[in-house]
């Protein structure tokens, strides 16, 4: 029963507690590894998160000269390995969504590993588990195709934007409708 | 748009480019490094009992003690003379040469060639084995000519009341 990170991005109503359950998730060292945007800063309150997509050809692995972050068989790409990561900031500039954080004290890289200590045994990760708004969801590939007949796409694929930037992604993103130039039916 | 490259992964199972986690190697290159500085860490401290060898030997611990052992009275050898003895066992045959009134040298008189005996010429003044004509410096007994390339093992001597005793055979070092 494979789940998957579905994001809802027009639900979010910028409470920030995605980055606060990230904070507490186990093996983060009280470090959150996600983001909260202002969609439009200073123009509305829409916020939006935004969490590792965990690409399925993911440009921060393939920019590791370490093969430091790996890919998960569940699909995850997980944060950098202490053991192998050298500090170098590439997979930061490689990636295209900004996602990989950088702690200059211990010179290693740390981004979402989709909280593979729950997510490899089904329960959701832990900014799922907590939204209040169902803007991050954990759901399976029906439910996933039972929202997306909910919206127009203008080519029938599910990519993190449109044109895409990277590529297939592991995370399905609902594309609001102010981006993509498709209306919401309901 | 439809040419990007997202047919992924590619093959990537091997040992220089692997991102998938199921594919980590038993031994990586990490590994192998660590493999390598632990041998030599084991060959490192492997090697510290020939390290504490050799100290004893420096610091004069492995000095072998033997009783002291007559080898003539000063009465019966005159300056110039040698005399023939066996020290520190009764099969190493040693020589003892009077060099001036006062001093003595002694040699296990082994040829370090061949094992052939090394005799004393007075008239020449140095040390000759006849096997193959090697010569020794009779001062310290290093070779001074033919084929033998190591010195003679020096023994000991003392005088006391005008007998003269080996007392110990020189660490040897050659």
């Amino acid at each position: 029963m494979k789940k998957r990170l579905y994001l809802e991005l027009e639900n979010c109503i910028g409470c920030r507690s995605c980055l606060a359950a990230c904070t507490q998730c186990g093996g983060h060292e009280e470090r959150n590894r996600n983001y909260v945007y202002d969609v439009n800063p200073l123009v509305n309150r829409q916020t939006m998160p935004l969490m590792c997509l965990h690409c399925v050809n993911p440009a921060c692995a393939r920019s590791c000269p370490a093969q430091a972050i790996q890919i998960h068989e569940t699909g995850a790409v997980l944060s950098a390995l202490v053991e192998k990561c050298i500090g170098c900031q590439n997979c930061t500039i490689a990636c295209p969504y900004g996602i990989p954080k950088f702690d200059t004290e211990q010179n290693l890289m740390y981004k979402c590993d989709l909280c593979i200590d729950r997510t490899k045994d089904g329960s959701p990760p832990m900014c799922a588990s907590v939204c209040p708004s169902n803007t991050l969801q954990w759901l399976t590939d029906e439910e996933i195709e039972a929202k997306q007949k909910q919206f127009n796409l203008d080519n029938g694929k599910w990519v993190t934007s449109m044109p895409y930037l990277e590529g297939e992604t592991n995370v399905r993103v609902n594309l609001p409708g102010i981006l993509q130039g498709v209306t919401k039916l309901f | 748009m439809t040419d990007k490259n997202n047919k992924i992964p590619f093959d990537e199972d091997n040992y220089t480019h692997n991102i998938n986690r199921n594919n980590e190697r038993k031994l990586d290159r990490r590994g192998f490094m660590k493999t390598l500085v632990g041998a030599a860490g084991v060959f490192a401290v492997s090697s510290l009992p020939w390290g504490a060898v050799a100290a004893k030997e420096l610091v004069g611990l492995g000095v072998k003690k033997y009783p002291k052992q007559k080898i003539v009275d000063v009465k019966a050898i005159s300056v110039g003379d040698a005399v023939d003895f066996h020290f520190p066992g009764e099969h190493d045959s040693a020589i003892l040469i009077r060099l001036s009134e006062n001093k003595y040298v002694a040699y296990q008189n082994a040829c370090t060639h061949l094992r052939c005996p090394v005799f004393w010429q007075k008239e020449e003044g140095d040390l000759l084995c006849t096997c193959h004509h090697g010569k020794f410096d009779v001062e310290t007994g290093a070779p001074t000519a033919g084929p033998p390339r190591r010195p003679l093992p020096e023994i000991y001597v003392k005088v006391e009341n005008d007998t003269v005793y080996a007392v110990g055979v020189k660490r040897y070092e050659a």
